[in-house]
């Protein structure tokens, strides 16, 4: 079984000017132990498709189908107080820019233990700060910076502490959202091998959502490419990477400048991504691809599958 | 060679010095050295990569260039002239010469301007032309950045633009009066990937037909190698490494551009990959602003040399040059595969 597996979830936003359907039919599998990334630019859903999983949409946000089935259960259909039980416990996230979310008038160890005492009230302080030393290790972080003040730290330091505590309560999987944007290219380097270690380690479960296809590549084991809230292709990184299938795929990729080989010409994606509020009945991409044909406007594309584990939403993708 | 061209800009010698501000936790007046006696000389039409971390004094050396701020020490020359400090009248006359493009395109532009008013503001300012001819020019400057047909663009606000188009008005308003050079600093990377490159490509363009010539700051190496001609690696107010885009990625002499190299995501069936391993997971313990700056980082360092004497920046091969001791000419073997290397 599994420890993960959404099914054709679609989530959608309450805006002044209409419903936004930021997510629509997405479907994955999420073993123990791998690690899932998604990538896509702004405005595909990937931030959505993440707070979802946690349970954590804003108000003006809904789940309008599907399920996502965690250990054999579905979290839809679980109350608020369950889910709390759930957070932390089963399922940590960090979020976007998380280090901004650190308690600046609290020491750094006393928020990390503060989190594990709400989800362990069995334990005593002592014990929580005894794991926090642990987690400290773990993570790279002297102990004798526990005491200190989060502006006291730096950018790395900083998400270390976040990903201390996203491990504070042995969670199953870990949901992290562009967790190293803000960081220096050498410090996101450490924590991304660190991030890897860890995982084997801890046989974590992780996904990873980030707009950088780079990085999602060189830590996760699986891609998913979102473009306009939808899932459009599915893979191995290297299925992905090495043979991308969808135009949108390949226009992504071509569109990311290279340090090595030939200096080629990169092509950028024309136009803009599709108003979601109304999107388009066919394929999404379509306006702005260079293969779509007559069929792609009329009806919303079907999966064709390349390999046994890798797919594309893109009917014309094997011609 | 490098005799052959023309320096538009020059730096010489020039420090910024910043002082923190007290706060709750510390009574401030920490020294923080933004640049360190840096030179740097630019030549006519080429577009020069400052490619650095936060805090490496990238932004502030493009700020010093536009006259945003003043350096503590040394001089800035435009075509030979001497233009630091410049105020007032003389300062506004070097600004029709010298433009930027900002980081954020949320901030950069006037909301309650519409993009014609935006873009005519800079003739306006610097009295260029007339009503007819100011109107032409935006058009024809809207049409460079690829914002066509202009007439669609003109009476909209930044509000009703995306983060990448309001991007392209901030070119084209820096681009509006014809400046001789421009500092671009980080112009994409708050945008998409697939928008970046349309960014790069215009900033390109622009070089090619108007022999503009542009200052980009950036921190990522991969963008450097797209655009750039030559690279310059900036650490901690120190330039550490100069010279021609391809050799600077493809044979890094210094052991901190040898770190950024490492440190651009690769994937897994690539760890063949050669590995330079210059970069200390912990930190020297030392006191900093004696000796090399990347003392502190660095796996090749000598405890005695590195620690007590600051490397001066020396010349290698073919105008690459180093800030380092031990760097020496000839082939450092870097990554090959194309594949594996990715980076925004």
């Amino acid at each position: 079984m599994a420890l993960l597996e959404v099914e054709n979830l679609s989530i959608g936003y309450s805006t002044k000017k209409g419903f936004l359907k930021a997510v629509e039919g997405i479907s994955f599998s999420l073993d123990e132990g791998r690690s899932l990334g998604f990538v896509g630019e702004s405005g595909c859903g990937k931030t959505t498709l993440g707070m979802a999983l946690m349970g954590l949409l804003p108000p003006n946000g809904s789940v309008t189908g599907g399920k996502i089935i965690l250990e054999g259960e579905d979290l839809l259909e679980k109350s608020e107080d369950e889910m709390r039980k759930i957070r932390w416990k089963k399922i940590s996230m960090i979020f976007q820019a998380a280090m901004n979310a650190l308690n600046p008038v609290k020491r750094v160890h006393d928020q990390i233990a503060e989190a594990i005492l709400t989800h362990n009230p069995n334990l005593d302080k002592e014990q929580a700060l005894r794991r926090v030393a642990k987690l400290f290790q773990l993570v790279g972080l002297p102990e004798s910076r526990m005491r200190d003040y989060p502006h006291q730290y730096s950018g790395g330091m900083k998400q270390r502490a976040i990903i201390a505590m996203a491990l504070s309560c042995n969670p199953r999987l870990i949901i992290a959202d562009e967790p190293t944007t803000a960081l220096d290219v050498i410090v996101q380097h450490q924590i991304l091998e660190e991030t890897k270690n860890l995982q084997k380690e801890l046989e974590l479960s992780i996904i990873f959502i980030s707009h950088d296809i780079s990085i999602v590549a060189d830590v996760c084991d699986t891609i998913g490419i979102m473009y306009a809230g939808q899932l459009v292709e599915y893979g191995t990184r290297e299925e992905v990477f090495d043979t991308p299938m969808h135009y949108y795929t390949r226009a992504l990729i071509s569109s990311y400048p290279t340090l090595t080989g030939q200096r080629r010409e990169l092509l950028p994606i024309p136009g803009e991504s599709p108003n979601l509020i109304e999107p388009p009945l066919g394929c999404r991409f379509c306006d702005r691809c260079d293969g779509s044909g007559d069929s792609c406007k009329i009806g919303p594309p079907e999966w064709v599958d390349i390999t046994p584990t890798h797919r594309a939403l893109c009917g014309l993708c094997l011609k | 060679m490098d005799n052959e061209k023309k320096t538009v800009l020059e730096l010489k010698d020039i420090s910024k010095i910043y002082k923190s501000r007290g706060s709750f936790f510390g009574p401030g007046g920490e020294k923080v050295v933004a640049l360190n006696r840096i030179s740097l000389s630019i030549y006519e039409g080429e577009i020069f990569g400052l490619v650095g971390e936060s805090g490496s004094g990238k932004t502030t050396a493009g700020r010093l260039i536009v006259g945003l701020e003043h350096p503590k020490e040394g001089e800035i020359y435009l075509n030979g002239t001497e233009i630091t400090g410049l105020k007032g009248r003389a300062l506004k006359a070097y600004r029709r010469k010298v433009q930027m493009i900002f980081q954020d395109p949320y901030q950069s532009l006037n909301p309650q301007l519409s993009i014609h008013e935006s873009v005519t503001e800079p003739l306006t300012i610097h009295k260029m032309g007339d009503g007819v001819e100011r109107l032409e020019r935006v058009m024809e400057t809207l049409k460079t950045v690829g914002l066509s047909p202009p007439e669609e663009f003109l009476y909209r606000y930044p509000h009703q633009l995306s983060g990448g188009q309001r991007q392209r008005v901030a070119i084209a308003r820096a681009m509006v009066l014809g400046p001789q050079f421009v500092v671009a600093d980080e112009p994409t990377s708050m945008l998409d990937a697939s928008y970046s490159a349309k960014i790069f490509n215009i900033l390109l363009d622009m070089r090619d037909r108007f022999n503009v010539t542009i200052l980009f700051i950036t921190h990522s190496l991969a963008a450097a190698r797209y655009l750039c001609d030559r690279i310059g690696v900036i650490y901690k107010g120190n330039l550490m490494e100069l010279g021609p885009a391809d050799a600077v990625i493809q044979n890094p002499k210094h052991p901190y551009s040898q770190a950024l190299i490492d440190a651009i995501p690769k994937f897994g069936h690539c760890e063949d990959i050669r590995q330079y391993k210059t970069f200390l997971h912990t930190q020297r313990k030392v006191l900093e602003g004696v000796g090399c700056p990347f003392f502190i980082r660095c796996s090749r360092a000598d405890q005695t040399k590195c620690r007590i004497e600051m490397p001066p920046l020396k010349a290698l091969e073919d105008s690459h040059y180093a800030a380092c001791f031990f760097a020496e000419p000839g082939d450092e073997k870097g990554p090959e595969s194309d594949a594996c290397l990715l980076g925004i």
